[in-house]
């Protein structure tokens, strides 16, 4: 048996039966990173003593039967989520040798819990970018086929999973950044309700949109793995204080639920008849299963990524400015003033991609421009969100493609930063209103994966997760990582 | 300027031609009447999330300086701020 192609689960029942251990599953996890990194380049860096000091801990645990179900499982992290003493880049080179004086409230639950740290993933810098190329050190590639992107920003998190060489990851989605890559990567994804998980200890990007979440191979290691990271957080002024009720359900199955099909979200811009087909065959499944398939609208769906794209670059202009090369990171040591400093700081250590969007927000909130530009996008913000509280009148869950395409060859959208924007046309949505979505994978169109995406109301993870679920089951579906 | 991000020759051509586009998709929020429309900073319910103002541990000024580029008497140096007069 392979122990790197199995599920949180079964890893847990075969650590609890003593028929595997922690340190064994570390080490042929190191083995598979060794075999197939070269290719995929998932991992920027590697933490093999901090995780065998886990996995030591674990079999501890295992041992005396104080282990839970994460308890050994190896685990990736991205790069912009904060791990004490750990070198933690956001894909940047400006916050090359960062190594941060504390570990972010996620990561710290999951390591409580008993995961096992492999290492840093690869992402898009600051994560801004939907292919993983706007990493500041090198391109991912797709598993399932080297010449592609893994999508992005979560790019490694997804590659990492879907090659074997992680049992799960964390990813952060502020567009997609989650859903898109594990829709490219043919593993299951997810963006929790804005305030589900805490913050704390992510770099930000834009404050008001990012969420932390997890890449698994099954719905049930997803919900376990939200579910150990959920809950209130005093060091996350808006990690709201509600029952983590994320796995409620789970196994009910869809029957009499109501699953709404927005007609704008199956003719965007660049929508391929493949991924067309495997949603629409997903939803034929769902409908055998007892749900019954309702029409909704979402229409200001056009004004999605325009009003996305003043929002987030607003907040990144912003949270950004504290790369300046005083404090970590990059500095420019020579300058003769601090001017001279800051701008040789940021000239050299900011890529192409954060510049794009560090001047595309400054010119958005500077004045004269303030209510044309961030005002209104804040207004039609309203507008999206009013759109999703109308389908849901109509429905518990909406569902669709996650990505419009399957993963594009590396290269085919570095040129034209809108293109690469459309990316995320389908998932934006769900950030703008706050919400919870998943995407399971669903078929294959030209041998590479597509995704399901499952939108529920704020705080129904249960909903979300429940309707992937009876896909998963429904479909047989399995998450077999792409042996490079 | 505003943004400090320090220009390299030929970059203001690049990224102007760019950002035109992008602005151009982004103009078509103004086809929309959003007069009465309040608008959304953020989708939370929680609002004036405030704690006792109780003094608690904080990070140690060695850790606060730890990944300083240059720190001097327990301060960040920078360059002069300031011209000489």
């Amino acid at each position: 048996m392979d122990l790197t192609r199995l599920t949180i689960g079964e890893l847990a029942d075969l650590l609890r039966a003593h028929e595997t251990s922690a340190q064994e599953l570390l080490g042929l996890h190191l083995e598979r990173i060794d075999d197939a990194d070269g290719d995929v380049k998932a991992f920027l860096r590697l933490t093999p003593q901090l995780a065998a000091e886990q996995a030591r801990a674990a079999d501890r645990a295992l041992k005396e039967g104080t282990a839970g179900p994460l308890t050994g499982i190896p685990m990736a992290v991205k790069d912009v989520l904060c791990l004490s003493g750990v070198e933690t880049t956001a894909g940047s080179k400006i916050l090359r040798g960062f190594r941060p004086p504390y570990t972010g409230t996620a990561v710290q639950r999951l390591i409580d819990a008993g995961a096992v740290v492999l290492g840093v993933t690869n992402c898009d810098e600051f994560a801004m970018g939907s292919s993983t190329e706007n990493s500041g050190y090198f391109a991912t590639h797709n598993p399932w086929g080297l010449d592609r992107v893994p999508g992005g920003s979560s790019g490694g998190s997804a590659a990492a999973v879907a090659a074997g060489e992680s049992v799960f990851s964390l990813g952060t989605d502020t567009g997609g950044s989650i859903r898109q890559p594990a829709a490219l990567c043919g593993v299951v994804g997810m963006k929790p309700t804005y305030g589900r998980v805490s913050r704390y200890g992510l770099i930000a990007f834009a404050s008001s949109l990012d969420q932390i979440g997890p890449f698994t191979r099954s719905v049930e290691d997803c919900a376990v793995v939200l579910e150990t990271m959920a809950g209130h957080d005093p060091l996350d002024a808006t990690c709201a204080d509600r029952p983590n009720d994320v796995r409620r359900g789970l196994d009910a199955g869809v029957r009499g639920m109501r699953l709404g099909v927005p007609k704008e979200y199956f003719d965007v811009e660049g929508m391929e008849p493949g991924v067309k087909q495997s949603v629409q065959r997903a939803l034929r499944m769902l409908e055998a299963s007892g749900a019954e398939l309702v029409d909704v609208s979402l229409p200001h769906t056009d004004y999605g990524l325009a009003a996305y794209y003043i929002i987030a670059p607003a907040e990144c202009s912003s949270n950004l400015a504290r790369f300046d090369g005083v404090k970590y990171g990059m500095s420019d040591q020579d300058a003769q003033n601090i001017t001279e400093a800051y701008m040789n700081t940021r000239r050299r250590g900011f890529g192409s991609e954060v510049r794009r969007r560090v001047m595309l927000g400054t010119y958005a909130l500077s004045s004269g421009y303030y209510d044309a530009y961030y005002l209104k996008a804040q207004k039609v913000r309203t507008l999206i969100k009013r759109d999703f509280d109308e389908a849901f009148e109509k429905c518990d869950a909406i569902v669709s493609a996650t990505s419009p395409t399957v993963a594009f060859p590396l290269g085919a959208k570095t040129q034209d930063p809108l293109s690469m924007y459309l990316c995320d046309v389908l998932t934006l949505g769900g950030n703008l209103a706050g919400l919870p979505g998943i995407s399971v994978p669903c078929g294959m169109s030209n041998g590479l994966p597509v995704g399901l995406q499952v939108l529920a109301p704020q705080w129904r993870e249960d909903t979300a997760l429940r309707v992937a679920r009876a896909y998963e089951v429904a479909s047989g579906m399995r998450v077999e990582p792409a042996l490079v | 300027m505003l943004a400090r991000l320090g220009l390299e020759p030929g970059d203001e051509e690049f990224y102007a031609e760019q950002l035109s586009g992008i602005l151009r998709h982004i103009d078509r929020l103004q086809e929309l009447d959003t007069d009465h429309i309040p608008p959304t900073a953020q989708v939370v319910e929680v609002a004036n999330t405030l704690r006792e103002d109780e003094p608690r541990p904080c990070l140690t000024q060695a850790d606060a300086l730890a990944n300083a580029p240059a720190a001097v008497d327990g301060f960040f140096r920078v360059p002069s701020i300031q011209e000489e007069a």
